[in-house]
């Protein structure tokens, strides 16, 4: 609609000299017409006039659809999911990183989607543990080390954006099953490999190496950005991994995020095994000590309750004595993996009289002249909420506010849990 | 830069500009005190109300106690502020240093305020009176549609489609600097007059209101009076009907006139009739900080330099040819172009290009405001850049000195203007320096000094 | 998800969400009478709607049995004229708050163990947490949101897991709970939900004074916090309670599949069904694997 009116009008300004890479050509104010393509939001209404389209329930439809597919797994059986991972991103920095078609390069793209997945990872996953490694000239280089704080991964990452040479998968994966065999038998091993490249320059047998990771039970899953590879879908195949391939930005995004929850613990890939931990609480900010990790006196601060040293941060190793700390939070970030919440159902529009509010927000739950229902309710509770809730509920919350508030509900709850 | 800004944007300054006897007789009414405590900056508003059960006067030093460093300036424009107002009063002490107490007055007002709430001097009429009230949202067209047409008539008296009732004396007074007129010439806006269209509602409001109490004044009218009646005013309930009645000489007079501005609806009854506050009326006691009224906007700007504004009315239009080339216009639309001359223009009729870029981004269309930045930061880059284009040469008044007799005598003559701070330009190879004029009759003091 | 707070907005309008803890076991035997409480919080919750013409309060009940709404301020009609003996509000308020009481006592069935209950905190957050959620989706302009747990009853161990989710999403979208608590022990669950979303706890000395202590330390917007020292934590409980005797401890077994906590060490995680290997952490070998195919 408005490339031709708007193309008219800047044909003074000069254009035509690379409009035949499609797309590149175009004006940098008609891109974000095209990018939105905002043309497919409209619909006709009866009487022909454009408006909008209500995406809103056809949104709020597929995204229970896959809640419930989410949910049917995990409540299958009783749930046991990797909380404790070691994992390692290896991001792919070949020339073909430099390939533009992602915007403005795969590689920033990838430095950007990685930053947001360190973050979320962490907050998902609160004791486990990211290293990043490079591939570059065909030689795989260990940019950081396990650690767990994600400014340090973040910032190793964003100093070392440069891509020459070709890729190595050999390389990349005898490295990472080099550190990866010494973390405690506890610990999920776990490799996300981000491609761009469409082949491997190997020093030696590779499929003798992808061996030696299913030995040591190292789960290597691979996002390709160009196409599929035999030899990645291979890797994915033999180690339990997951192969996809991103077809834009937004697609890449949502498959690096999926790999943030914790995957589902199949016994054999970790011993399950009882941790000693210990649980420290905070000083006041006025009583002044000495801290073990930077001998600096301070205020504030955690004593660990063996040796009752003084830490700054939490989660930490004692220096004195060994003794994992971590403070309740930290594991209490996971507990909403154990005790999920059920998907909530359609509320039967036939249905005896509803309640005209949320229960969650207050949201009026009367819609004008809506054929489909604006509500859904919990199959416990019974309360209704409006798709919003229900949305913020589920990813966010992880609460039912119904189930909450209501004591004999709740009894039934825990009982279950 | 020529930074020409019309000032007293809001009540506050009004208030802050009467006389300490006048100001006390203001907070005797509950409503004022009100409205005054909602327009303090946020430290103020806190420390009125930590203070409000405490009757004792309060060291400065106990108060800064609470202050993190940062935020030192703040606190002192809050101290500032409530002085200027003698909602604290100061008083000192060799042992305790300054100390602040709440003004008394002030004080019960508000501990009434927060325990009792308070009653305004009117109850709205019964529904059974005054049959069909207009809704909400016609309340609302009304008042736009007044207001707008006002601005028209202030602007340019021959666009309004209907005149408004202000008599001309009246309108004349508005008008009173923001339009010149030269004889026989159609009047022409000044430069606070362009600016004066370029700020949000409120704030015109308030200088019409200012205008108009200021214009009251010389008539008689304590300004006191009319500006805790305006207050009032604007605790009134929008939508609800008040008897006309309940009202003295001069505030009937005053409502009729706000009726013209859209401040209030007035109708007729069988017997009685009554006013209806708009919410042009229930926004007077908003702070200047939050002077978005929540209006929707109508402007696109695309990174072409091209603006759509979608609206049909013809004050959006008057402001948008003020710098920008309007290139056609349908209905309900408008399209035109930023360019370097429409922008130069507007630079020569005194408006910045701050406030260009704060008008854009104020009446972005809703789908844009969602966006961050909402004008595009190519097109803010280069309205700034033309202005800067425009002042890059500065003109300083300067005297120039040269055939010193001596090196020595040169050098001091530079040390001497150097730290009086007027020294702009020297050659010391040829011996020449330049000062700015303030500098001057004591460099020419100084030179002979030297003889 | 927390959308940016607009330049447009004034910086310190607020929305105050109130949790009112109602619970009957625990005034009963306060030494504040609820009455008195009450009349402090509504000062309060009126000083708070004065101070700016967009701020906006939110109160919801936490009872013994159920939480609900008992006022909005931005729902309410009616709101600038008052009747002369208190603010219009209030009687509102009030009615509501009558209404909630008598309910909370029909759905009791009795049965409570010694001690004082505690009421249903992660209830009324949750409902406090989706409330602001929908003043986010409202578009760029809203106000500031925070959140106030008046609370006396002790916290409710079986609610931990709900009060820490109610945390962490308050947390994601910087929310900060403040709390004042009314009770005899300090509160383990406000002190860490104040400060892991970055609010304020504090429990008064002088609860005749209350009024006090909620205008000058509560009434602050976030906008003022930023230059204001307000009062630090005293240290915070960050101990764990073990799931299988919900006792506290500073040491004891994790879990190293679902992270559950236990106070000894056992055969088999009762949560996630697992058997442990080896309890100590450092002894790593691959040989002794064990299937866990019983779940």
């Amino acid at each position: 609609m408005n490339n031709g009116d708007g193309k008219r009008l800047n044909g003074e300004a000069e254009e035509e000299d690379e409009d035949d890479l499609d797309g590149e050509g175009r004006e940098a104010w008609e891109r974000t017409y095209t990018d939105e393509r905002s043309w497919e939001s409209l619909q006709e209404d009866e009487s022909g006039l454009l408006c909008p389209v209500d995406d809103k329930i056809l949104h709020h439809a597929q995204y229970r659809r896959r809640l419930r597919s989410l949910s049917s797994t995990t409540t299958a059986s009783r749930i046991q999911k990797g909380l404790i991972r070691y994992l390692y991103i290896v991001i792919d920095l070949s020339k073909a990183a430099a390939e533009m078609d992602f915007k403005p390069s795969r590689m920033a793209v990838v430095a950007k989607h990685v930053e947001a997945f360190v973050r979320e990872f962490f907050d998902q996953n609160p004791l486990s543990q990211i290293s990043l490694v490079t591939i570059k000239d065909g030689v795989a280089h260990c940019l950081t080390d396990l650690g767990g704080s994600p400014e340090s991964h973040v910032k190793a990452l964003m100093g070392k954006l440069e891509s020459s040479g070709d890729s190595s998968l050999q390389n990349a994966l005898d490295l990472v099953h080099g550190y990866l065999t010494q973390i405690p038998s506890y610990g999920h091993r776990e490799v996300l490999i981000l491609y761009s490249a469409l082949s491997t320059c190997d020093p030696g047998d590779i499929m003798h190496t992808i061996q030696k990771c299913k030995n040591a039970k190292i789960r290597c899953s691979v996002i390709g950005l160009s196409a599929e590879i035999f030899i990645c879908k291979h890797i994915c195949q033999e180690t339990g991994g997951l192969y996809s391939i991103a077809l834009d930005e937004s697609h890449f995004k949502e498959l690096i995020l999926e790999h943030a929850p914790p995957p589902p613990a199949i016994a054999e890939f970790a011993i399950a095994s009882l941790i000693k931990m210990g649980f420290p609480q905070r000083a006041a900010e006025n009583v002044i000590s000495i801290c073990v990790c930077h001998k600096e006196a301070k205020g504030g601060g955690y004593t660990c309750p063996r040796c009752k040293a003084r830490v700054c941060e939490l989660p930490a190793e004692c220096r004195i004595c060994g003794l994992t700390l971590v403070s309740s939070p930290h594991l209490a970030r996971s507990y909403h993996h154990l005790f999920p919440i059920m998907p909530f159902e359609d509320v039967a529009p036939t249905q005896h009289k509803l309640p005209k509010t949320c229960f969650g927000c207050q949201q009026s739950l009367l819609s004008s002249g809506s054929r489909t229902t604006l509500s859904v309710t919990c199959p416990k509770c019974r309360r209704c909420f409006c798709f919003d809730c229900d949305i913020y509920i589920h990813e966010s919350l992880h609460n039912c506010p119904g189930c909450e508030s209501l004591r004999h509900s709740k009894s039934v709850n825990t009982a279950e849990a | 830069m020529p930074q020409v800004r019309i000032i007293a944007r809001n009540f506050m300054d009004m208030v802050a500009a009467l006389p300490a006897m006048k100001l006390d007789h203001l907070y005797q009414n509950a409503f004022i005190c009100e409205a005054i405590l909602r327009s303090l900056p946020p430290l103020a508003k806190k420390y009125v109300i930590q203070m409000c059960y405490i009757e004792e006067t309060i060291p400065s030093k106990s108060l800064e106690e609470w202050v993190l460093p940062d935020g030192l300036s703040k606190h002192r424009v809050a101290i500032d502020r409530l002085l200027q107002l003698r909602i604290f009063s100061e008083s000192f002490d060799r042992s305790t240093g300054t100390s602040y107490r709440l003004n008394p007055t002030f004080q019960e007002n508000l501990q009434k305020l927060i325990t009792y709430g308070a009653v305004l001097p009117r109850e709205p009429m019964p529904s059974s009176v005054t049959a069909r009230l207009p809704s909400l949202q016609e309340l609302e067209n009304y008042a736009m549609q007044k207001w707008e047409c006002f601005l028209l008539q202030l602007i340019n008296s021959a666009q309004a489609e209907k005149m408004t009732n202000i008599s001309p004396s009246m309108m004349r007074i508005f008008q009173r600097g923001l339009l010149t007129q030269r004889d026989k010439e159609a009047p022409r806006l000044t430069e606070s007059g362009f600016q004066f269209l370029l700020m949000d509602t409120n704030a015109q409001l308030w200088y019409i209101i200012r205008e108009y109490i200021s214009n009251s004044e010389e008539i008689g009218v304590d300004p006191a009076d009319l500006i805790s009646f305006m207050l009032e005013l604007s605790f009134h309930e929008t939508g609800q009907a008040y008897n006309m009645n309940t009202l003295d000489e001069i505030q009937r007079s005053t409502i009729k006139d706000l009726a013209d501005l859209g401040l209030v609806k007035l109708q007729q009854g069988r017997k009685e009739s009554w006013f209806i506050p708009t919410k042009l009326a229930t926004n007077l006691s908003v702070s200047l900080t939050d002077s978005s009224s929540r209006k929707e906007g109508y402007v696109m700007v695309e990174t072409n330099f091209r603006l759509y504004a979608y609206s049909t009315s013809k004050l959006h239009s008057e402001i948008l040819r003020l710098f920008s080339r309007v290139e056609y216009q349908l209905p309900n639309l408008l399209v035109g172009a930023i360019t370097k001359e429409s922008l130069y223009n507007a630079f020569e009729n005194g408006i910045t290009s701050e406030q260009i870029i704060s008008f854009l981004q104020q009446n972005a269309h809703p789908r844009i405001a969602e966006r961050t930045p909402s004008v595009p930061e190519n097109v803010m880059d280069q309205i700034r850049l033309w202005e800067t284009d425009l002042n890059r040469i500065e003109m300083t008044p300067a005297h120039f000195y040269d055939e010193f007799p001596s090196r020595d005598v040169f050098e001091a003559a530079c040390d001497f203007a150097r730290e009086s701070g007027g020294l702009l330009w020297e050659d010391s190879k040829k011996m020449r320096l330049v000062v700015n004029t303030e500098v001057h009759l004591q460099m020419r003091e100084h030179l002979r000094r030297q003889k | 998800m927390a959308s940016a707070p607009s330049k447009l907005y004034a910086d310190d309008v607020s929305l105050l969400v109130v949790l009112l803890d109602t619970n009957p076991f625990f005034w009963s035997s306060s030494p504040l009478p609820f009455s008195k409480f009450i009349s402090h919080v509504l000062a309060f919750l009126n000083t708070t709607l004065r101070l700016h013409q967009l701020n906006q309060v939110v109160v919801i009940a936490t009872g013994y049995n159920c939480c609900d709404y008992i006022y909005d301020s931005s729902s309410a009609t009616n709101q600038s004229s008052g009747t002369g003996m208190m603010p219009a509000f209030c009687s509102n308020l009030l009615e509501k708050l009558d209404k909630f009481v008598t309910r909370d006592e029909q759905l009791e069935k009795g049965g409570q163990e010694g001690g004082i209950a505690s009421s249903l905190l992660s209830g009324s957050l949750s409902m406090a947490l989706c409330y602001i959620q929908r003043i986010f989706r409202s578009g760029p302009l809203h106000p500031h949101p925070r959140i106030l747990c008046l609370h006396g009853s002790p916290d409710g161990p079986e609610q931990y897991v709900a009060i820490m989710n109610a945390i962490f999403s308050a947390q994601r979208s910087m929310v900060p709970i403040d709390s004042c608590y009314i009770g005899a022990q300090n509160s383990a669950f406000l002190q860490q939900a104040s400060y892991i979303t970055g609010g304020v706890y504090l429990k008064p000395q002088i609860l005749d004074g209350l009024f006090q202590y909620l205008s000058t330390v509560y009434a602050t917007d976030l906008h003022s916090r930023g230059s204001l020292q307000l009062p630090k934590s005293v240290g915070v409980d960050f101990r764990a309670s073990c799931f299988c005797h919900k006792r506290t401890i500073d040491m004891g077994y994790i879990c190293s599949v679902c992270l559950s906590i236990f106070c000894m060490h056992h055969k088999k995680c009762s949560t996630c069904g697992s058997v442990f290997g080896q309890a100590q952490s450092d002894v790593a070998s691959t040989s002794n694997k064990r299937k866990t195919p019983d779940t």
